[in-house]
């Protein structure tokens, strides 16, 4: 069921955060927040930068709040687009925060931290289970294949990475995506399909992805 | 994809079977012939396959990193500032409003200065008619100051300075008139009575009617000259039997 505060728009929390209701910015940035901070995660491979490129992003929106157009696309998409841009300015000033082998290992240990408590099972960030508890085979392997696929993700070239993460992981249509990024559909379109190229090029290299389902194979 | 009546070739599959699943896309528009495709192509199925894993695979990692957020310091510090931005919001405005206000005041101040002045220096022409209550009949030589246009009527004729000669009781004078580029009444202030010959003609430059046939002979008038020596008005000065000169 929605609550009271889920079907009000994003135009109308807005409004009413540039009259200064705290209250409404506080529930624009918890309807949005994920999403950026997914976004930057699996971009950088690392927390910090992630939660970094997230507050600037909402700061960016606290000061300059009427630099948003709604004309211009979504609010969504605005946000992307200026956690993309720190995200880039970023990786100018300090080359190392893609896929150095720490992040990725703090990634991993996130997802682990993130399989065990949506199944139960704690991980020691490994993706194996700690004992005394059991994890089903099917999980292990749904998880060691979704490390596998961040790490594919995350040596994909920046704009092909950009296009998997909104397209694919944050399910975004092609249109918002394309506003996000500030380039036409068409070049959304095949920037995913060479990524997912690539994506599937990498994952073959090492071995063919399994197709796992709940009961295991 | 323009000849949808056709069955699907593999280069037509390639460019479409990783969007069958999204709406809106023309791989969705082409799904059903597409599934056909790939039943007969088994190199096509192959890829559709391998998509499909990787579907799922991505759809797993976006399962597993959903619940992923920022942690709550995040959410402080941006209330933080929220707060701070807002109440510097609301002292821009209160600065903004006193600044109107100032300049608010000021216009009022400077309206307020500039009416009173008005008000002491009396209407237009009170000057004008302070000189001619004090001049008629006209001050017999020379020259007389003028007073400032706000003394009340009844001291009026004290306008022109007692300095003057005593008027000759022989003389009549018209009344000052302006001459027609005397637009600043207040620049009489201080100015003087200058009584003055010359040629009838002249008089036309002053803004009096007079017809070339009258320009011969000299009259005497009266100026009334400010402090930068601009004539302000004039009046004609005659003696009582030469009246029906005018």
């Amino acid at each position: 069921m929605k609550s009271e505060t889920d079907s009000i728009d994003d135009g109308l929390l807005l409004r009413r955060v540039i009259s200064g209701d705290e209250e409404s910015f506080t529930l624009l940035y918890r309807r949005r927040h994920p999403a950026i901070y997914r976004f930057a995660l699996h971009m950088s491979g690392n927390v910090a930068v992630a939660e970094d490129v997230t507050q600037e992003v909402f700061m960016t929106l606290i000061r300059d709040l009427k630099k948003f157009d709604p004309a211009r696309g979504t609010l969504s998409g605005f946000l992307f687009g200026i956690a993309r841009n720190h995200l880039r300015r970023r990786w100018e000033q300090d080359r190392r925060s893609v896929a150095l082998p720490d992040d990725a290992d703090e990634l991993e240990t996130l997802l682990a931290a993130c399989a065990g408590a949506g199944k139960g099972s704690p991980s020691n960030g490994n993706g194996k289970a700690n004992a005394p508890f059991l994890v089903r085979r099917d999980e292990f392997t749904s998880l060691e294949t979704v490390a596998r696929v961040r790490q594919a993700i995350a040596t994909l070239p920046e704009n092909y990475r950009e296009a998997v993460v909104l397209c694919e992981l944050e399910e975004m249509s092609y249109e918002e995506v394309a506003s996000a990024l500030d380039c036409p559909v068409g070049t959304v379109r095949s920037r995913l399909h060479r990524a997912r190229a690539l994506l599937a090029e990498k994952l073959h290299d090492e071995q063919p992805l399994r197709r796992v389902s709940a009961v295991g194979e | 994809m323009k000849d949808e009546g056709k069955l699907m070739d593999c280069a037509q599959f390639k460019e479409i079977y990783h969007e069958l699943d999204r709406p809106g896309t023309s791989g969705y528009r082409f799904r059903e012939r597409a599934l056909s495709h790939a039943e007969t192509c088994p190199r096509c199925g192959a890829l559709l396959t391998e998509g499909e894993a990787l579907d799922f695979a991505l759809w797993n990692l976006a399962e597993r990193s959903a619940d992923w957020n920022a942690s709550p310091r995040i959410e402080a510090n941006l209330l933080g500032e929220f707060q701070q931005v807002k109440l510097a919001g609301s002292r821009k405005r209160i600065r903004k409003q006193f600044a109107i206000l100032g300049v608010a005041a000021a216009v009022l101040l400077a309206l307020g200065i500039g009416v009173h002045q008005r008000m002491e220096s009396g209407a237009p022409t009170a000057w004008l008619e302070a000189a001619n209550l004090a001049g008629n009949p006209a001050a017999g030589t020379t020259t007389a100051a003028v007073a400032g246009g706000s003394t009340p009527p009844g001291e009026s004729t004290s306008a022109v300075s007692a300095s003057a000669n005593p008027t000759d009781e022989n003389e009549y004078a018209e009344e000052f008139v302006p001459v027609p580029y005397a637009d600043d009444p207040a620049a009489s202030e201080g100015g003087a009575i200058v009584r003055v010959t010359l040629p009838r003609s002249a008089l036309a430059s002053f803004g009096l009617p007079i017809t070339a046939s009258e320009g011969t002979d000299r009259v005497s008038a009266d100026l009334i000259v400010s402090q930068d020596g601009t004539p302000q008005a004039i009046r004609l000065v005659s003696q009582e039997n030469a009246n029906s000169d005018f």
